[in-house]
């Protein structure tokens, strides 16, 4: 008899497994692969970013726009790849936070949930922002007299109202939400740049890769570029915040996002390649335009069109706002359950299982900002830029926090591949070198960004080194454990006594 | 990007590794490391890695509340229950299954339905059943899955719907054209004494014959019958 067919027959009694998951209350192993990448995309909100980043990159980098473009996803790639390495070992609703927790212990763990709280944040107060202004776009179409700020107001409230019904009502429909909106954005940019690239004819490659201007392009040009377009991936790990929600998630979680960045990146390059072959052919400037979708459309007989893509950018930044609320709830959720939050943040909603209360604390705050900012009198613009600005910074520390946790964790479970390590420590200086860049830019151009970044981050370090007195070393970082039920063998044994 | 055990793990020898990384935790015990594990198989690092995470993605592994550790999932027994010889019918049985097969001329098998599995206990060896493995794999798309998956009270899957249907007109559920497009299959159950599915008598042939069922559903409604006392 082999001694699996002995241990099948007659298990050994396995101790150290309790009776019900850290992370309990939630709807478990609820959606699939396609929902939960929705989440990823939903997060990166590429249709909106396609047309507006890409922008952002040609003025920095012109000449290598689409270079840059795949420059920030080869990044991504590395940093995906580098998540995944936790994503496929263990389930954890705190996704980076917990992550970090578990390689580099309470302190770093707590600056990087610190950190992806301001990115989720920020960017869905952008969202927000954004969904509100290109819908008040819409509607000052169709009556011109109306107080622009008032409707900006109004929209930005109703949408808060929105994502919060939809995050609480259960998580299969704030999924199927994002993957519905999503899909439809996606699909009307697409459409539209494809129906672009038939009119604009036969491309010159040549420029469109930065060949021909390859000699005069500076390196300080191409990496402001590289960096701006890294902030239009930020956002692909968020379906790790779903994983105890997903389906098989040690498997599906790491597909979600490492495809996330592929789908991004290929549409970026796609839109990149369009607009810069486009007014290439037109003899105009791309960084000088100020809406280059729709200047292009007018351009090649597609007028109509403008107004598509416009629909699609809202709904963009709507599916935007509903996945990093989702993601950042789920984070808030984790935190109470590491007992650095209340208790009562950790609550569930008895019906629909999801974080209901994190939600009851987030949504208003994330809402009444952006409300607070245009009922101020600052122009939603200026606003969506700076929100932006500070959710990128959030993401990329985040991400050069786990990318630095992951081989110590790896290491310290006795997994540590040279591969894994290398890939690792790559992403992490080059994001470091991104952030630098980044913030100096800022300074540069008024500094409004590095002031609220330079702000939060005394803040976080203050929350930081009182809450890490209070818990000590190695306490943070529950994950979706398995249950005795899973295991073998498995005697439950009262490892969290609390939970009693 | 990828490392080479991605290759290694695709390859058609790590079938043989995963159980052997299933045998190795078997032996060692609860908690073992993957380096640990490596070192005792014989494997390169990165492949035994790449193994036990595939492993515990599926949870015959599951990893120990610390993660560096490694336990037997509750889910290999069910790989035991698939491999254990099944259960013989009595003679008395096979007088009735055999009767039911000259009756019926195509595929007759009898399947009990255990720990929301179908086992098959008596599969027609003149016409085998087409793939016993898929009907593990997905039983909603089988007659005798989607007559087990009824018989749990199992309401999620969209295909039961016609299912119940078929099994309150014809007392039998149905599967016609939906696997391969000429054939269909039909199950009739067993009822145990306390009037739930504990089993199936089931036909599997030209998909005609499931369309119109009353014919083969006249031979087997009494085989199924006769059965009940027999096997459940």
């Amino acid at each position: 008899m082999t001694a699996l067919a002995r241990a099948i027959a007659r298990p050994d009694p396995v101790a150290g497994f309790g009776d019900r998951s850290p992370l309990h209350g939630l709807e478990r192993r609820r959606i699939g692969i396609v929902d939960l990448a929705a989440q990823s995309v939903a997060a990166v909100a590429p249709a909106a970013a396609a047309t507006t980043v890409v922008l952002l990159v040609a003025g920095l980098a012109p000449g290598a726009t689409v270079t840059a473009i795949v420059a920030a996803a080869i990044l991504s790639l590395g940093v995906a790849r580098t998540v995944s390495q936790f994503a496929r070992r263990f389930a954890a609703t705190g996704a980076l936070y917990t992550y970090t927790a578990r390689g580099l212990g309470t302190r770093a763990g707590l600056a990087a949930g610190a950190a992806i709280l301001t990115g989720y944040g920020a960017v869905a107060m952008f969202a927000l922002l954004g969904g509100a202004y290109y819908a008040t776009y819409l509607v000052a179409g169709l009556w011109p007299t109306i107080d622009r700020a008032l409707v900006t107001v109004l929209l930005v409230v109703a949408q808060g109202v929105l994502v919060a019904f939809v995050l609480v009502r259960g998580i299969r429909l704030s999924a199927r939400a994002a993957l519905v909106v999503e899909a439809l954005s996606v699909t009307l940019i697409v459409v539209l740049l494809v129906a672009l690239l038939v009119q604009i004819g036969p491309i010159d490659l040549s420029a469109v890769a930065g060949a021909g201007v390859g000699g005069h392009l500076e390196p300080t040009a191409f990496a402001a570029g590289a960096v701006i377009a890294l902030t239009a991936f930020v956002g692909f790990e968020s379906a790790a915040t779903l994983s105890v929600e997903s389906v098989s998630p040690l498997r599906n979680v790491p597909r979600a996002i490492t495809g996330t960045v592929m789908l991004s990146g290929i549409l970026y390059v796609l839109a990149a390649t369009t607009q810069v072959a486009g007014f290439d052919a037109l003899g105009a400037d791309l960084a000088s335009s100020a809406s280059p979708v729709n200047e292009l459309a007018e351009a090649y007989g597609l007028g109509g069109w403008a107004v598509v893509a416009d629909i699609g950018i809202a709904a963009s930044f709507l599916a935007c706002a509903i996945g990093t609320s989702t993601a950042l709830v789920r984070v808030l959720f984790a935190l109470s359950r590491d007992g650095v939050l209340p208790a009562a943040v950790g609550r569930t909603h008895r019906r629909y299982g999801t974080p209901a209360t994190a939600v009851a604390w987030a949504l208003p705050v994330i809402t009444a900002v952006p409300v607070l900012v245009v009922a101020g009198g600052n122009d939603t613009h200026e606003a969506m830029h700076v929100t932006i600005g500070i959710g990128a910074a959030g993401y990329i520390v985040a991400y050069i926090l786990v990318c630095v946790a992951a081989p110590v964790f790896l290491r310290r479970i006795g997994e540590l591949t040279v591969g894994a390590a290398l890939v690792a420590g790559v992403s992490a200086l080059a994001l470091a070198a991104a952030l630098v860049a980044f913030l100096v830019d800022d300074a540069s151009a008024g500094g409004t960004v590095l002031t609220v970044v330079a702000v939060l981050s005394v803040a976080a370090t203050v929350a930081v080194v009182a809450l890490r007195r209070r818990h000590g070393t190695g306490a943070l970082g529950a994950y979706d454990e398995p249950v005795a039920a899973q295991v073998l063998g498995g005697v439950v044994s009262p490892r969290h006594p609390d939970d009693a | 990007m990828r490392e080479v055990p991605a290759l290694a793990a695709r390859q058609p020898g790590a079938v043989h590794s995963a159980l052997a990384v299933l045998e190795a935790v078997a032996q060692l015990g609860a908690g073992v490391s993957a380096q640990r594990l490596s070192a005792e198989l014989g494997l390169p690092r990165a492949t035994t890695y790449r193994l036990v995470n595939l492993l515990v993605e599926d949870e015959y592994l599951v990893r120990t509340p610390d993660l560096a550790g490694f336990a037997l999932g509750a889910k290999v027994a069910q790989l035991a229950a698939v491999v254990a010889p099944p259960a013989r019918l009595s003679s008395a049985a096979r007088a009735v299954l055999a009767e039911a097969r000259r009756t019926v001329r195509g595929g007759v098998h009898v399947a009990l339905f255990v720990d929301g599995r179908v086992a098959v206990v008596d599969a027609d060896p003149d016409f085998p059943l087409s793939d016993e493995a898929r009907l593990a794999r997905e039983p909603a798309r089988y007659a005798l899955g989607r007559l087990m998956l009824l018989s749990q009270g199992d309401a999620r899957v969209p295909e039961l719907d016609r299912a119940r249907a078929d099994l309150a007109r014809w007392g039998a559920t149905r599967q016609s054209g939906e696997v391969a497009a000429a054939s269909g299959c039909l199950a009739v159950p067993i009822v145990d004494a306390s009037g739930l599915a504990a089993g199936a008598v089931a036909f599997s042939g030209p998909r005609h014959r499931v369309d119109d069922p009353d014919a083969v559903l006249s031979a087997l409604r009494p085989a199924a019958d006769a059965l009940a006392p027999l096997v459940v």
